[in-house]
């Protein structure tokens, strides 16, 4: 089994699936579970995006 | 504005201490939270299932089991006990807080790791995240048996 992802499939997958599991782990409401999912997925990926950027100097 | 104060109980008793019926169901509850969150780490969710949360149960295990095919399909690497240095055994424990899963990422690696590219570094932390967020859910379970929140 072989599963070839970029980098940016690679950081959204893994902050849509932390993401679900913190939203369903932390809340006990299904909408609370989702508004938490949304805003922990957005924050992953901001920061993620963030950090690139940077490092993005010193890659030159 | 100030609330008042509310009057403490002047009592010279000292505080009862718990009857014995009362202790021993303590420590019965204590044992059951503590296979609880055993059970939640060797199966991911089976800490949750065990306690009828069924949602919890399958977000954990659709979770970490993705995690897991995920970190495996993209070669990372899955550390084993003859680790060469600290890092590496911190990648084991990490990697073994899967449970039963970490038995399944061998199964399915079956082309070994290979780090040499991008994706196969990031397998590796998915592997390594499955393990974490997996014992992170076990103590979530042991907590809600103990009766702390749920």
């Amino acid at each position: 089994m072989h599963v070839p992802l970029t980098h940016l499939q690679s950081m959204l997958l893994f902050a849509l699936i932390i993401s679900l599991a913190f939203g369903t782990l932390g809340r006990r409401r299904p909408l609370e579970r989702l508004k938490y999912a949304i805003w922990s997925f957005c924050l992953f990926v901001l920061v993620g995006i963030a950090i690139g950027w940077l490092m993005y100097p010193f890659s030159h | 504005m100030d609330e008042p104060a509310l009057e403490q109980p002047q009592s010279e008793a000292p505080p009862a201490e718990p009857a014995p019926a009362q202790a021993h169901d303590t420590d019965g509850r204590e044992f059951l939270a503590l296979l609880i969150g055993v059970a939640g780490w060797a199966v991911p969710g089976l800490g949750h299932a065990l306690q009828k949360m069924w949602g919890r149960a399958l977000a954990v295990f659709l979770a970490v089991g993705a995690l897991v095919i995920l970190g495996a399909g993209m070669r990372g690497n899955l550390f084993t006990s003859r680790g060469e240095d600290a890092f590496a055994t911190l990648g084991y424990f990490a990697d073994l807080g899967s449970g039963a899963f970490y038995a399944l990422a061998r199964l399915l690696e079956t082309a070994g790791p290979d780090v040499s590219h991008s994706t196969g570094d990031y397998g590796t932390r998915f592997l390594a995240t499955a393990g974490v967020l997996n014992l992170l859910s076990a103590l979530h379970a042991y907590e809600a048996a103990r009766g702390r929140k749920a």
